[in-house]
């Protein structure tokens, strides 16, 4: 009786260690395989082509978000650098000055700096900015188009149903891959699309 | 319990009124930033602060060149300011395989200075980034061969290109403007010195935005400027440098990119000038010689490129860009005196405006194209009647988009650059957009500066070369 006892008790561990180091394997391999297939996924985000953009100020008042998740960039290879930037001073405005009344962007994001003569260089102050397109209309009329729009992903939601793509009139927004989020000037017209670059900006 | 449900009244009462009057102190703008002039730390301009300018101080004879060619553009927007080439060689009508043929080309420095052509000869205001030197260089039209050039040191830096005038030229005389307002007038032939003239040092000048725009005229033999400072014009013997005349500027005018237009008015000549800050007509003649006749400071823009565009009847137009659109004004004589009526005022988009280049006047008809804030008329080509110039009776399509490039009219055609070097021709018709033809002839970058044609030769430039199409049959 005894014999045949002691070849069941070691079957039962065989069987319950070979369980668990079947559940780890498998456990491990869906992990790495669940992993594997996270970083391969084709995963989209919101991006709006800044080629298509009309300027029509519908990112600062349809976006789900306040303020918008849509905010103005600056392309620094593209910039002219102007004295008189179309995209920071209100058309035909009176001086070329820091001054309220001169400057076109509603909430005073955009901040100009003198450089030397008779260059000037601004810069987006995003959280000030509401993404109403007004700089980037005077920039594209009157300079080198370098302030446009974008969606910064620190800050979009993501909606399934955008509701700025929803009423875009130049269907300037479409889906992009979330490991190349950015469609940016200056670098984008050269075919670079990256985080980095707009990180330069 | 009556009495305790009062004081609990009371008690919200007296909160509610605390509440109140806190809601009523606190300032909800107590967060805002104020934005005041001079947070940018604006410097001075410290280029005015460099060594003297000596003007016309070198020369280089490159070679010597006869020509057999007669025709002549002799300066901005040709002899009669009207931007059109009069008794022109007969033109080709249509392009096909290599035509037309880019002549020569050559390098220059960057900007959107035009050419001049006298007689086989081509005359262009230049500027030498290496040698920093303002440069006039004349040329053979024959093959591009440079034959001298006249020069000085001057210190500048790139804003959106640097060389922005054309030459006046005359048999005997080519008178430049620098990009600094530096005046030189040098005899024709040999590029020998004459005179120059620093209007920031002589007359106060306030070089404009992006270097001086504003083009010099030679009329009978004198030199009229417009230094905007201390004088709002005045007018130089070519041969001597000596100072004819100076029209005081009791309104503080600024030299603007436009260049004075002459005009006959009921039979007075007079000069138009569409400065910053005012538009004003001076005596071109008699004892009211260098006078102002009338000036209107309805017209006041930061940045006026386009010359005046004056009519028959009295009628002059202004145009600008930067969002400044146009003004249509009349003026109209009064005894001894002129008033200024306004007739029409808007903006780019309701009707013809344009931002660099000067409207041309063909068969009672204006063309000329539309700014980028036009709407949806941008960068496109229109035509007006003068008569109301709001009104657009053709333009050429969402298809025929140019930009900020020159265009003239030669041989009933129109020929139009566009920024990246495109030439198109179009018969300049009262009725319809007719194009002719089309080609792209170089890959160019801000192809601005003003065309010349003579002997059947186009003269084009983008921001960095100087191209000589030839457009004849």
């Amino acid at each position: 009786m005894s014999d045949k006892k002691e070849p069941k008790s070691i079957e039962r561990r065989r069987f319950i260690r070979g369980g668990m180091q079947m559940a780890l394997a498998v456990s491990l391999g869906g992990v790495a395989g669940f992993s594997l297939l996270k970083s391969t996924s084709k995963e989209l985000v919101w991006q709006l082509d800044p080629f298509k953009c009309v300027q029509c100020g519908r990112c600062a008042t349809e976006c789900v978000m306040t303020p918008s998740a849509v905010k103005c960039v600056h392309a620094y290879d593209l910039c002219g650098y102007c004295d008189l930037c179309g995209g920071y001073l209100k058309p035909d405005s009176n001086a070329r000055s820091t001054a309220a009344e001169n400057q076109l962007c509603p909430t005073a994001a955009i901040k100009r700096k003198y450089i030397e003569e008779p260059y000037f260089e601004y810069v987006i102050e995003e959280n000030l900015c509401i993404g109403c397109a007004k700089c980037v209309a005077g920039c594209t009329s009157f300079g080198n188009g370098s302030l446009h729009l974008q969606v910064r992903h620190d800050r979009c939601e993501n909606c399934n149903d955008c509701a700025i793509a929803r009423v875009c009139p130049a269907d300037a927004f479409q889906r992009v891959p979330v490991d190349n989020p950015y469609l940016i000037k200056g670098g984008f017209t050269k075919g670079g699309t990256s985080k980095d670059q707009l990180k330069k900006g | 319990m009556e009495k305790k449900f009062k004081y609990i009244l009371w008690g919200i009462g007296a909160v509610m009124l605390i509440l109140f009057f806190w809601w009523l102190m606190k300032d909800p703008t107590s967060q805002f930033a104020e934005s005041k002039p001079g947070e940018d730390n604006r410097g001075s301009d410290t280029a005015r602060l460099g060594p003297p300018v000596v003007i016309g101080e070198n020369f280089q004879l490159f070679g010597t060149a006869t020509s057999v060619y007669k025709g002549t553009w002799t300066r901005f927007r040709g002899a009669d300011y009207d931007n059109i080439v009069k008794n022109s060689l007969p033109l080709t009508n249509s392009w096909s395989g290599n035509d037309p043929e880019i002549k020569w080309s050559v390098e220059l420095g960057e900007g959107h200075a035009g050419p001049a052509i006298y007689e086989g000869k081509v005359y262009l205001m230049d500027y030498d980034e290496a040698k920093r030197e303002d440069a006039l260089r004349c040329f053979s039209l024959e093959d591009g061969k440079e034959l001298w050039r006249r020069s000085y040191k001057v210190s500048l830096k790139r804003n959106h290109g640097m060389s922005r005038t054309v030459p006046a030229v005359t048999a005997d005389y080519v008178l430049t403007v620098g990009p600094r307002c530096h005046v030189m007038c040098v005899k024709r032939e040999t590029g020998d010195f004459l005179w120059g003239l620093d209007l920031v040092q002589q007359y106060q000048t306030e070089v404009p935005l992006w270097f001086t725009g504003q083009c010099p005229m030679i009329d009978h033999n004198k030199a009229i400027l417009a230094p905007g400072g201390k004088s709002l014009l005045i007018a130089v013997d070519c041969a001597t440098g000596k100072v004819l005349w100076e029209t005081p500027n009791p309104a503080n005018l600024k030299m603007s990119h436009s260049s004075i237009m002459p005009w006959t008015f009921k039979g007075k000549k007079m000069y138009v000038y569409s400065a910053v800050g005012g538009v004003v007509g001076i005596s071109a003649e008699g004892a009211d010689e260098g006078k102002i006749l009338w000036q209107s400071t309805a017209w006041n823009h930061s940045v006026v490129a386009p010359a005046p565009v004056c009519f028959p009847d009295g009628k002059v137009f202004l145009t600008a860009g930067y969002g400044a659109g146009s003004m249509m004004i009349k003026v109209i004589p009064s005894g001894a005196e002129y008033k200024v009526e306004i007739l029409q005022q808007y903006l780019p988009k309701d009707g013809m405006a344009c931002e660099q280049q000067t409207p041309v006047i063909w068969d009672g008809m204006m063309f000329g194209i539309q700014p980028k804030d036009a709407g949806p008329l941008r960068n496109q080509l229109i035509c007006v009647n003068p008569a109301d110039v709001t009104k657009v009776i053709w333009t050429s399509g969402k298809e025929g988009r140019f930009g900020l490039g020159p265009y003239l009219i030669a041989d009933q055609k129109m020929f139009l650059l566009s920024d990246d070097g495109t030439l198109t021709m179009i018969k300049p018709d009262s009725k319809n957009y007719v194009q002719m033809a089309q080609k792209k002839l170089f890959d160019g970058h801000d192809a601005w500066g003003p065309m010349a044609l003579a002997d059947g030769y186009l003269l084009l430039r983008d921001s960095k070369n100087l191209y000589c199409v030839n457009v004849s049959q």
